[in-house]
């Protein structure tokens, strides 16, 4: 079973990092169809929020169709998320690793490298959108 | 709730218990030696003269005999004293001590009222108070009653000087403590609610009560029924050696006498003896100035309650501590109803 | 879903000064409402009244539907823990679970003891003798164990360290999802309460100046900053709830239900603490200009 956290000063809204999570976990193959996620009760437990943010977040997977509550036991994946199959991150991985050899070589610091990444994605993702 | 009061009560309860204890040990090892004494002096069976005389030996043997004056004076100090330590240590704390500590937050907030609180509380403790003064009083009144006899029959000394309409004795025995108890015990509880806080409650308490228990003898217990008058010869009534004032009322054996003066042949009321009268008084063999008095037309105007009027002034006077007590318990309620703090 | 608690003009005086003034709120069920204000605001005395501690001078309140303390059903479907956790000192944890056992029939001894073995409480300490967290801890459980269906807490945590803190909170939250509990908790800080409740409201001077679900508040509320204008001419149909200006700038904290159209403010989003903050000042703000106005009068 996954473990939940709370990263308080992100300024993302609780519910929506908890969906991430469940998210993040499922294309991670951590949690796999049929899974149980936690319940309600030990989530609030262990983070010390309010419960309606934990059903929020259910709610909202349910809706989009990853997950499903059975009432009196629990609420349980249904569904995967399209990351790909898993055999194709090997081949970018490598690729990634290769680019960011490149990148270090031809001078640049960890910042110009995030940033370099990050408005290059930004810039592709509107096109895909265009 | 019965139980919630018994366990906030418990230590109290086992200290209250454990004096008794003590006290009926007391009494009941020096009980039964006093009761051959009394059963030796020949004041049972009595007549005549030698009911003057025999209960005087009786007492002045006993006061030689220690520890008897001790004990005697040890008990109704315990039983005048008893009804204010339980107002002072039971009433006082019962609702202060939760106002104090904020506990009330606790109590007032479980699935019973705060009357129904109060109710228990108020009731168990306040009974347990009077029960426990009555036990006192009533163990003493055992143990004494040969003193009383002997008293009753107008014998006193220094120690054993008080018949049963005395300030003392009247208040320490019958039903008096009954109603001293369940006054001081809910005058504490009062004053704790008003006050607030247990230790200033404690004393307004101590003060109030120790006022009330001196003013009714002095000032009200004369007055609870209106007492009888007569004018009696100064032969009759056994002049007080040195001064103006009766030590019998005539014809009304165990009266209580309350108030006497010498009155002169006009009506006129006497403080000092007239000069004349003085002569038989100084000198090398003093004597009464009873019959010089006489002779001049004085006599002696008394105040008095007859013996018959024990029991319905003890009635009376417990009657209306009862009834300040139930005063003051409806306040609390009422206190506790209004909800402003 | 019904009002867990309903006033109408609710207000309470101690001798000359209200305490609480006009208070009208009709707050939902089935949520952790966080009361938050300065202290002195009148939070304790919204609590005292909810569970009839204290009687209205003025006004009404409802709780479920009933009068406040008016009989011991009533009185059973309130749990209420006071500021500072007041336990009989002299009496040990498990005297104190037997307490609530006695008075109260709906007592669920099972998750009384649960709880008291869970949090490691000697059942034989006296209660005197227990930590700040504990003491509150030991609380908590009398309050819950008699399955209420609201929860009344008056600045739980004020003096609790940051890991009982947490502790407590967590645990208040599991029973929250556990037995459907509402609860309103009070306290003047709001970091205490961000993470655990979701409809607020805000008492300062007496008087509530907001109330609502923390999302909707958060999505009506906005930072609007754009060039310095006149005080005295910021646009209308604007509920401004504070304003700095500096020689250049003006920023407006505003309330709206619409979108700002106007292209010359730059909008942004306010956090849950901002938010209050502003309505304290706010409310300081209204203080000091009333009495201004009153020694103006007076002269």
């Amino acid at each position: 079973m996954i473990e939940f956290h709370l990263d308080a000063r992100s300024g993302v809204a609780p519910y929506r990092q908890l969906i991430h999570q469940v998210r993040h976990a499922l294309r991670l193959g951590l949690l796999r169809e049929g899974d149980q996620l936690p319940k309600v009760k030990d989530v609030v437990a262990g983070l010390a929020i309010n419960p309606n943010t934990v059903l929020k977040a259910y709610r909202e997977l349910e809706y989009e169709g990853l997950a499903a509550a059975r009432p009196g036991i629990g609420t349980f994946v249904t569904g995967t998320l399209d990351g790909g199959s898993l055999a194709a991150h090997g081949p970018l991985r490598r690729d990634l690793a290769r680019w960011l050899a490149r990148a270090r070589r031809a001078g640049l610091d960890d910042e110009s490298i995030e940033a370099l990444f990050a408005s290059t994605f930004r810039s592709a993702s509107e096109e895909d959108i265009a | 709730m019965i139980w919630l009061t018994w366990r906030q009560f418990r230590v109290q309860a086992l200290t209250a218990a454990t004096a008794l204890a003590a006290f009926a040990i007391l009494l009941a090892a020096t009980g039964p030696h006093l009761a051959s004494l009394y059963a030796a002096s020949g004041i049972t069976g009595c007549h005549g003269g030698s009911c003057v005389a025999a209960p005087v030996a009786f007492l002045n043997q006993l006061q030689a005999t220690s520890p008897y004056p001790i004990v005697y004076l040890l008990g109704i100090a315990l039983i005048l004293v008893a009804p204010a330590i339980t107002g002072i240590f039971w009433g006082a704390p019962l609702i202060a001590r939760e106002l104090e500590t904020r506990t009330f937050t606790l109590a007032w907030n479980q699935s019973i009222t705060r009357t129904r609180w109060l109710v228990v509380k108020l009731t168990l403790t306040g009974l347990a108070a009077m029960a426990v003064i009555e036990a006192l009083s009533l163990m003493y009144a055992w143990w004494a009653d040969p003193i009383g006899k002997a008293t009753g029959l107008g014998a006193s000394t220094s120690v054993f000087n008080g018949g049963r309409f005395s300030s003392l004795i009247f208040a320490t025995h019958g039903i008096t403590p009954l109603g001293y108890a369940a006054f001081a015990f809910a005058l504490g509880t009062a004053a704790g609610a008003l006050i607030r806080r247990t230790v200033p409650a404690m004393a307004v308490t101590l003060a109030i009560f120790a006022a009330a228990q001196i003013a009714m003898p002095l000032g009200v217990r004369p007055h609870l029924i209106p007492p009888d008058r007569t004018i009696a010869t100064i032969e009759s009534v056994d002049l007080d050696f040195g001064s103006l004032t009766a030590t019998v009322v005539p014809g009304q054996p165990g009266a209580w006498l309350i108030s006497s003066g010498a009155i002169n042949a006009a009506g006129q009321p006497v403080s000092n003896l007239p000069a004349a009268c003085q002569a038989a008084f100084s000198g090398p063999k003093p004597s009464s100035p009873g019959p010089c008095l006489e002779s001049r037309g004085y006599r002696e105007a008394i105040t008095y309650e007859p013996a018959s009027r024990y029991w319905p002034l003890q009635w009376i006077e417990t009657g209306i501590f009862l009834a300040l007590a139930l005063a003051l318990a409806g306040f609390c309620f009422w206190w506790l109803g209004r909800r402003r703090t | 879903m019904s009002a867990v608690i309903e006033t109408d003009g609710l207000g309470k005086r101690y001798r000359r000064q209200w305490a609480l003034t006009d208070c009208t709120l009709s707050v939902p069920a089935g949520h952790v409402v966080g009361l938050v204000g300065p202290n002195g605001a009148g939070k304790t005395t919204l609590l005292s009244l909810a569970t009839g501690l204290l009687a209205p001078t003025a006004g009404t309140i409802a709780v479920l539907g009933g009068t406040p303390a008016a009989g011991p059903a009533q009185l059973a479907r309130v749990g209420f823990l006071a500021q500072d956790a007041p336990v009989y000192a002299g009496l040990p944890v498990a005297d104190h679970l037997k307490l609530g056992a006695r008075l109260n029939p709906g007592w669920d001894a099972g998750l009384a003891r649960g709880r008291v073995d869970r949090l490691d409480l000697d059942p034989g300490q006296k209660a005197g003798t227990l930590s700040g967290g504990q003491r509150a801890q030991l609380a908590l459980t009398l309050a819950v164990a008699k399955r209420p269906e609201l929860l009344l807490l008056d600045e739980p945590v004020a003096s609790l360290d940051p890991l009982a803190r947490r502790e407590f909170l967590a645990d208040l939250m599991e029973a929250v999802a556990e037995q459907d509990l509402s609860v309103v908790l009070s306290s003047h800080l709001v970091a205490d309460l961000e993470r655990v409740c979701d409809y607020l409201i805000v008492l300062v001077g007496s008087r509530v100046r907001v109330a609502g679900p923390v999302d909707e508040l958060l999505a009506a509320h906005h930072l609007l900053s754009g060039p310095r204008r006149d005080p005295d001419k910021l646009p209308d149909g604007l509920e401004v709830i504070s304003a700095s200006h500096t020689d250049v700038q003006t920023t407006l904290l505003v309330r709206t239900s619409g979108p700002v159209l106007d292209p010359a403010w730059t909008m942004s989003e306010i956090g849950l603490e901002d938010l209050v903050l502003a309505y304290m000042s706010q409310a300081a703000g209204r203080r000091r200009r009333d009495s201004h106005h009153h020694l103006e009068v007076q002269k």
